[in-house]
């Protein structure tokens, strides 16, 4: 089982998070947006995967920032402050290594917020939120999932065998072709029979029957509501502020960005706790665990 | 109520020479435990569909079917599908969705229950039937026998009054078949829901029923209860007679006044006859080869670098004409040892030989002449005719054209050559399939399983031809949960446990010193004859105490 805490939480809730963070993500490319954004994200991945997650943070994540941020530069020669001229001639600005730094932290951001949605948005999920729409989508959907594993064992069994009668193939592709299209042959008659049995075991417990209902095991709760009003809090504010355009950041030509005021904390405050919701859920979990437990 | 009547039925398939059911006519009271039984082929299963509209085969009907005195296919689905359950041979191919708490819930949906109700459904059924700790889990991810539970509560979920349950064991390994076995008792005890049962497994079934029907090709030829029935068929000299219990055929044949049921009844049978202990004398021991054909020494297997080892320090030898059984409990390694054997895997340490040859690495099956039959024979098929079949198999090797007729006359199955494979019984397929395997001169046989899902008279050909294959000199590896396949045809018997095999002895020695990894005769027997694995083996040896 998961010992996220934020897993826990109903599945529309999870969905609405992911949302929320990911668009202002990649919609506002402002140094500190996107600061807060990777380094939520970043706690994140420790608090899901452990130590697992510092590898993937440190080895994949880290070089494509410092590749992507090296590129931009290199290429991109607007701007008006210029640092020096390259060999060939071309100007290396100030603001394109800012913006390069800038946006290469914001597609890192979001590679991690996708690994994060990756681990918490499992198949049964996502069947439960699409498939009220179209109830029987969630089934095909279930019954493809429970299938398709099926029918590669089949195929690895089915080639085992078959291999075992004749002569070892080497490395002929027109005899690997010739026993690739038995092999998916004997599977597909295999397959038919087996569905001709599950369709007597789904009619024999009526299906087809009219009024079908589907059953869900995720329950809204009061938690649900509150942490989801929250979050769309959070997230109305962080809204506000960059509409309002007190949070705004101007690459080019020149760097230009607002002072701060009331309404632009408030907003880098709400996103930061939009972003770090998961942590904080965890956070506070671990810590009514152990004054549970010192209580014992 | 909920009693099922079946008047005077008569069906016939399409295009079919002979009726599949003929004039049967069988009531089941309320709240009884019918078990039903006979050959495979005999209409077992096509009776069993007849109790329910929906899965009742197309083809020529004539009788009457009636559900607590209602003409069945006037009984609404929505109401059938409620109070008449069924349950089918093959766990895998019942199972719908992909979690086990979908599945549990699937027969609920079709039926448009509402939220509560379904959740509260659902927990009852996981509770009952000890589903709880895999709840959230795939459903690909059980075990055989917990798939069949699953199948079993989603059925229960609609509380049905009727339980229709057809071969429901033979896919499942012992233990398991008897924990399914006693739970539909516990079901029918407990609630009065009414059971009918078709099974091959009769050593447990027969002492919880309290009728048994007997079938044989399409008719109904006993019906009555389970001693009565084996009482009958003794007499009558039935085929069928030879899946009895252990201890309904001791009894018989020693012509005692009681018929015993189970292993305890027949223990104390004779117990009570005050015979002195005495040991049977050992079989002679077949003259072994002493260069093994296929061997594994020691090796270990694991399937992912993480993952904990699957074999560790596994030996096994097998030596021409010997037939070894290879018995454990699921997940102790036999069928990744079967794969390590014939070259499919390779092990990450330790060595495996082919007629005194360290093969490397993986290895090519049909280089190294060891023949593979999976549990399912009809992986091996791929032409639409058994000919077809023989004929591509045998292109492999030079003179095995001529190897044909033997092979067919072997296998016997001289009648089946221009049948499709697919079109066979169980037993068929798997004669077929040792024929394609034979046409390549095979040095070794791999089985695993070879008698799942068979019944008593299939296995007992089996039997024979394995024998007279070994004779041949091809050496034959049982992995199979089968203890009482093994003591009757294995001459060698290996216990996995662990990944590795524990204790390898000659089978006798082997049987009679386990208290639960035995047959039901040393069970019953044990303790007059230590060493009796065979039911008449005992029979002759009461007989011969007697006779002094």
């Amino acid at each position: 089982m998961h010992r996220d805490a934020f897993y826990s939480v109903h599945p529309a809730v999870n969905m609405a998070f992911f949302i929320f963070v990911m668009l202002i993500t990649c919609l506002v490319l402002h140094p500190v947006i996107v600061g807060i954004s990777l380094v939520s994200a970043c706690a994140y991945t420790v608090v899901l995967k452990g130590r697992k997650a510092l590898v993937f943070d440190l080895c994949l994540v880290l070089p494509f920032i410092i590749i992507v941020a090296l590129m931009n530069p290199l290429f991109n020669h607007e701007g008006v402050t210029v640092l020096f001229y390259l060999w060939n001639g071309n100007a290396v600005t100030k603001e394109a290594v800012l913006y390069g730094l800038v946006s290469a932290c914001m597609f890192a951001a979001l590679i991690m917020w996708f690994y994060c949605l990756n681990s918490v948005m499992t198949a049964d999920k996502y069947v439960y939120l699409f498939g009220r729409a179209i109830p029987t989508l969630s089934l095909v959907f279930s019954m493809v999932l429970r299938f398709v594993p099926r029918i590669f064992k089949r195929i690895s069994l089915v080639s085992r065998a078959q291999r075992s009668i004749a002569p070892p193939m080497g490395k002929s592709a027109v005899k690997a072709a010739r026993h690739g299209m038995s092999v998916l042959s004997v599977t597909v008659t295999w397959a038919l029979e087996s569905a001709v049995n599950i369709s007597d075991s789904m009619r024999s417990r009526g299906y087809g029957l009219k009024g079908r209902t589907s059953f869900s095991i995720f329950r809204f709760e009061k938690r649900d509501a509150v942490m989801g009003s929250l979050l769309l809090l959070a997230f109305a504010l962080s809204v506000w502020a960059v509409a309002a355009k007190r949070i705004y950041f101007r690459f080019y030509p020149s760097i230009k960005t607002v002072p701060a005021d009331a309404l632009c904390v408030i907003g880098f405050i709400a996103f930061a706790l939009l972003c770090l919701a998961p942590v904080l859920v965890n956070l506070k979990e671990n810590i009514l665990w152990r004054l549970l437990k010192s209580k014992i | 109520m909920a009693s099922v009547k079946i008047e005077d039925l008569t069906f016939t398939y399409p295009n079919a020479a002979s009726p599949a059911l003929e004039n049967i006519s069988l009531e089941v009271g309320e709240g009884e435990f019918m078990l039903v039984i006979g050959p495979s082929g005999c209409g077992k299963s096509t009776l069993l569909r007849h109790m329910k509209s929906v899965l009742t085969p197309h083809g020529e009907r004539k009788g009457r079917v009636l559900v607590s005195g209602r003409e069945l296919d006037s009984i609404p689905q929505r109401e059938q599908t409620a109070d008449i359950g069924f349950v089918f041979q093959h766990p895998d191919d019942q199972i719908v969705t992909d979690k086990v708490w979908h599945e549990l819930a699937f027969a609920l949906e079709s039926l448009g229950a509402e939220q509560g109700r379904m959740r509260l459904k659902v927990a009852e059924m996981a509770g009952y039937f000890g589903l709880e700790k895999v709840f959230y889990n795939e459903v690909s991810e059980l075990s055989g026998g917990q798939k069949q539970l699953l199948n079993l509560a989603s059925v229960m979920t609609l509380s049905p009054r009727i339980l229709v349950l057809d071969e429901p064991t033979s896919q499942l390994d012992p233990i398991a078949a008897f924990d399914f076995l006693t739970t539909v008792k516990k079901l029918n005890t407990e609630l009065g829901i009414t059971v009918i049962l078709s099974e091959h497994r009769l050593e447990e079934a027969m002492p919880f029923a309290d009728r048994v029907t007997v079938m044989e090709s399409g008719r109904i030829t006993v019906c009555d209860a389970p001693r009565r029935a084996a009482e009958i068929l003794y007499r009558s000299g039935s085929k069928m007679y030879y899946a009895m219990p252990a201890a309904a055929k001791l009894s018989l044949e020693l012509g005692l006044d009681e018929t015993a049921l189970t292993v305890n009844e027949g223990r104390r049978l004779l117990l009570s006859m005050g015979l002195p202990k005495r040991r049977l004398p050992d079989k002679p021991a077949k003259a072994r080869a002493a260069e093994p054909v296929l061997s594994a020494k020691e090796v270990y297997f694991r399937y992912e670098k993480d993952s904990p080892d699957v074999l560790k320090a596994a030996s096994v030898e097998l030596r021409p004409g010997e037939i070894m059984g290879l018995v454990g409990g699921n997940g102790a390694g036999k069928s990744t040892l079967l794969s390590v054997l014939c070259g499919e895997r390779a092990p990450y340490r330790g060595r495996v030989c082919a007629e005194g040859k360290r093969m490397k690495g993986r290895f090519s099956a049909f280089d190294a002449h060891i023949g593979l039959l999976d549990q399912d024979p009809r992986t091996l098929f791929s032409s639409d005719t058994v000919r077809e079949e023989l004929e591509k198999a045998a292109s492999h090797r030079e003179n095995a054209g001529e190897r044909i007729d033997d092979v067919v006359r072997l296998m016997d199955i001289g009648g089946l050559m221009d049948r499709n494979p697919f079109d066979l019984s169980g037993g068929e397929q798997q004669r077929t399939a040792i024929a394609i395997i034979l046409l390549t001169r095979p040095k070794v046989l791999l089985m695993d399983e070879p008698t799942k899902g068979m019944d008593a008279g299939v296995k007992r050909a089996l039997g024979h031809r394995l024998t007279a294959l070994a004779n041949e000199g091809i050496a034959i590896l049982l992995v199979t949960h089968d203890t009482e396949f093994c003591a009757e045809y294995a001459d060698s018997v290996g216990l996995m446990f662990d990944g590795g095999v524990i204790a390898r002895a000659e089978t006798r020695e082997f049987f009679s010193r386990n208290t639960f990894y035995t047959t039901a005769a040393n069970r019953i027997a044990g303790e007059v004859f230590e060493n009796a694995i065979l039911i008449d083996e005992v029979t002759e040896a009461v007989r011969g105490t007697n006779r002094e």
